[in-house]
C-alpha cells in the first residue's frame, strides 16, 4: 500500500516535468469535460460546494480552532493545572536516536507547515503578495521532509498505537486529566490519546500530503486516478481542496493538543523526546501497564 | 444615470469555430505560450442536435465565485461588472480555478520549483489595478482597450460577429433582433444563465 503511495508521489513529480500546454488536463481538450462537470445534475456539484464552503466557512472554522483549542487548554491550565512528577527517580531509555530524529524532523516540518497554512487561510488579513506567497512556498517545501519521515514514523510506533479495550476506560475519564488527583492509569507505552494522535497524524498526514500534492502540481495526468475515483480532473482538484481544509481542522486541533500535553499538562514530559529518557514516576502513574512490563524486565 | 453592466455573449448559431478570438487575444496581450485567456470549445461533440461550438473565457459573472473564494482577496469588481484581479497580491493557490464554472483562471509555471505563478485570466481588455495604460499594466494584464474607448479585441475581431460584448442592454438588443430574424430560434449561449443569473 505504502509502496503504491510513494509510486504515486513520484509519478506526480514526473508528470509535471514533462508537461506542455497541449496536454493540459485543465485548459486543453479536457476543459470541456471540466466545464460540463460544474453543477450539472449528474455531477457531484463539487465546484459549487467548494465555493460555498470556502467563501462561508473554512476560514471561520480555522479561526475557531486557532482560538478555541488554546482557550480550552488555558482554562484547563488555570483550573486543573499541570501534573508534576518528580524527575529525581530512575529513568528508562525509551526513545533511541532514530526515534528522536524521525520525530524531530516531523516536528520541525509541522512547526513550519501549520503556521504557514494559517497565513494562507488568513491571506487577506496579511494583505497577500510576497509574504503570503512565501508562506505558500514554505508550506509546500516543508512537506518534503514530513513525507520522507512519515513512513518510518508509522512503522516504528505502529505496534504501540493499536487500540485495546483499556483505551475505552481511558477515554471515559479522559486519562484522568480532568482532575487534579494523581491516579494510576493502566495504559501501555502510548495511552489512548497518544494513539489517537498517531492515527490522525499518520493517516491524516498522508491525506494532507496527497491532497496538497494534487493542488500543488495541479495540471498532471494520471489516468489511474480518474478510473479509481470516476471524477474529472477538475473535480479531483476540488475534492482535494475540500478534503485538505477539513482534514486541516482536525490535524491542527489534535496537534495543539499534542503540544499542550507534552509541554504543559505534564511538567517536563517534553524532555523524554529530547533526551530519550522517560521518568519512572510518570510511567508508573500514567502508563501503568507498560510500567509493570518494564519492571518485570528489570528496567527500572 | 445607472452604470452599464458589461457582458459577453457568444451566439452559438454563428460561431464557426475559427479560433480567431483566441488568437487575437493572445496576440493583443502578448500572452506567454501555454496561456489562452479565450478558447473556442465544442461541447457535446458528435451528438446530433446538441453539438455546439462556443467561445469561452472569463464571463465576468454577477456573483463571481472566484472573488468569493480568494484567500488573499485579490479580486475586485468594477462598477460596470468587469471582474479584475491584482496579480501582485495573488499567491497562485488555484482556488479561483476550482470555483470557476468556466475553467477561466490559468497559472503559468514559475521558478525552479515549478510552483504556480500569479493567476492570469481575461480582463475584458480592461487592464488591472495599476496606472491605466502604463507599461507595467501592459506587462501584467495586457492592453487596456476599454480605457482607450475600444471594443475588447476578441469581439472586435470575430469574423461572424458571434461573439458580442458590451453593456447588457445593447447586447440584448442585438440578440433580440437576431432571434426575431431567425424566427425565434437560437436563443442559446452556453454559460449565459450561469454567469449572469438572468439579470
Amino acid at each position: 500500500m505504502r509502496k503504491y503511495i510513494y509510486t504515486l508521489i513520484a509519478l506526480l513529480g514526473f508528470a509535471t516535468v514533462a508537461f506542455g500546454a497541449a496536454d493540459s488536463q485543465i485548459w486543453g481538450e479536457m476543459r470541456i469535460q471540466n466545464i460540463l462537470g460544474y453543477g450539472q445534475e449528474e455531477s457531484l456539484k463539487l465546484g459549487a460546494w467548494f465555493t460555498f464552503l470556502q467563501s462561508k466557512y473554512f476560514a471561520w472554522v480555522f479561526l475557531g480552532v486557532l482560538i478555541g483549542v488554546p482557550t480550552v487548554f488555558f482554562l484547563h491550565y488555570k483550573i486543573v493545572g499541570q501534573k508534576v512528577f518528580p524527575h529525581s527517580h530512575n529513568k528508562h531509555y525509551a526513545f533511541n536516536l532514530f526515534h528522536r530524529t524521525i520525530h524531530q524532523v516531523a516536528a520541525v516540518s509541522f512547526m513550519v507547515i501549520i503556521p504557514t497554512g494559517f497565513i494562507i487561510v488568513f491571506g487577506d488579513f496579511f494583505g497577500g503578495g510576497t509574504l503570503v506567497r512565501m508562506a505558500k512556498n514554505l508550506h509546500g517545501i516543508f512537506t518534503i521532509p514530513f513525507a520522507i519521515v512519515i513512513l518510518p514514523m508509522a512503522l516504528m510506533w505502529i505496534k504501540e498505537a493499536i487500540f485495546n479495550l483499556e483505551d475505552i476506560k481511558w477515554f471515559m475519564i479522559l486519562g484522568g486529566y480532568l482532575s487534579k488527583k494523581k491516579r494510576i492509569i493502566n495504559a501501555t507505552q502510548f495511552n489512548a490519546g497518544q494513539k489517537m494522535w498517531y492515527w490522525v497524524c499518520i493517516l491524516g498526514g498522508l491525506v494532507m500530503i496527497l491532497s496538497g500534492a494534487m493542488m500543488f502540481f495541479m495540471d498532471f495526468k494520471i489516468e489511474m486516478l480518474h478510473n479509481l475515483t470516476g471524477l474529472s480532473h477538475i473535480d479531483m482538484l476540488r475534492a482535494s481542496a475540500i478534503i485538505h481544509n477539513v482534514m486541516g481542522f482536525i490535524l491542527v486541533a489534535v496537534f495543539f493538543t499534542h503540544i499542550y500535553m507534552a509541554a504543559v499538562a505534564i511538567k517536563g514530559a517534553i524532555h523524554s523526546i529530547i533526551t530519550g529518557y522517560v521518568e519512572e514516576e510518570e510511567v508508573k502513574f500514567l502508563h501503568n501497564a507498560w510500567y509493570k512490563k518494564l519492571k518485570e524486565k528489570g528496567k527500572f | 444615470m445607472e452604470n452599464a453592466r458589461m457582458k459577453f455573449y457568444c451566439d452559438e448559431s454563428r460561431c464557426i469555430e475559427c479560433d480567431g478570438c483566441s488568437i487575437a487575444c493572445a496576440e493583443a496581450h502578448e500572452l506567454p505560450a501555454g496561456i489562452a485567456r479565450r478558447k473556442v470549445i465544442t461541447i457535446h461533440e458528435g451528438i446530433p442536435g446538441k453539438e455546439v461550438s462556443t467561445s469561452i473565457a472569463c464571463m465576468h459573472c454577477t456573483d463571481a465565485p472566484c472573488e468569493q473564494v480568494c484567500p488573499v482577496d485579490c479580486f475586485y469588481i468594477r462598477e460596470d461588472g468587469v471582474v479584475l484581479h491584482d496579480k501582485e497580491k495573488c499567491i497562485g493557490c488555484g482556488y479561483c480555478l476550482y470555483a470557476c464554472p468556466f475553467g477561466a483562471p490559468q497559472f503559468p509555471r514559475e521558478g525552479i520549483f515549478g510552483s504556480k505563478g500569479a493567476m492570469d485570466k481575461c480582463t475584458m481588455c480592461a487592464g488591472g489595478p495599476l496606472a491605466t495604460n502604463s507599461h507595467h499594466e501592459f506587462e501584467l494584464y495586457g492592453q487596456n482597450r476599454i480605457a482607450e474607448g475600444k471594443v475588447p479585441v476578441c469581439a472586435a475581431m470575430c469574423s461572424t460577429k458571434a461573439l458580442l460584448v458590451g453593456d447588457a442592454e445593447s447586447v440584448s438588443n442585438v440578440i433580440r433582433a437576431r432571434v426575431a430574424a431567425r424566427g425565434g430560434k437560437g436563443f442559446n449561449s452556453y454559460g449565459w444563465d450561469k454567469a449572469y443569473k438572468n439579470q
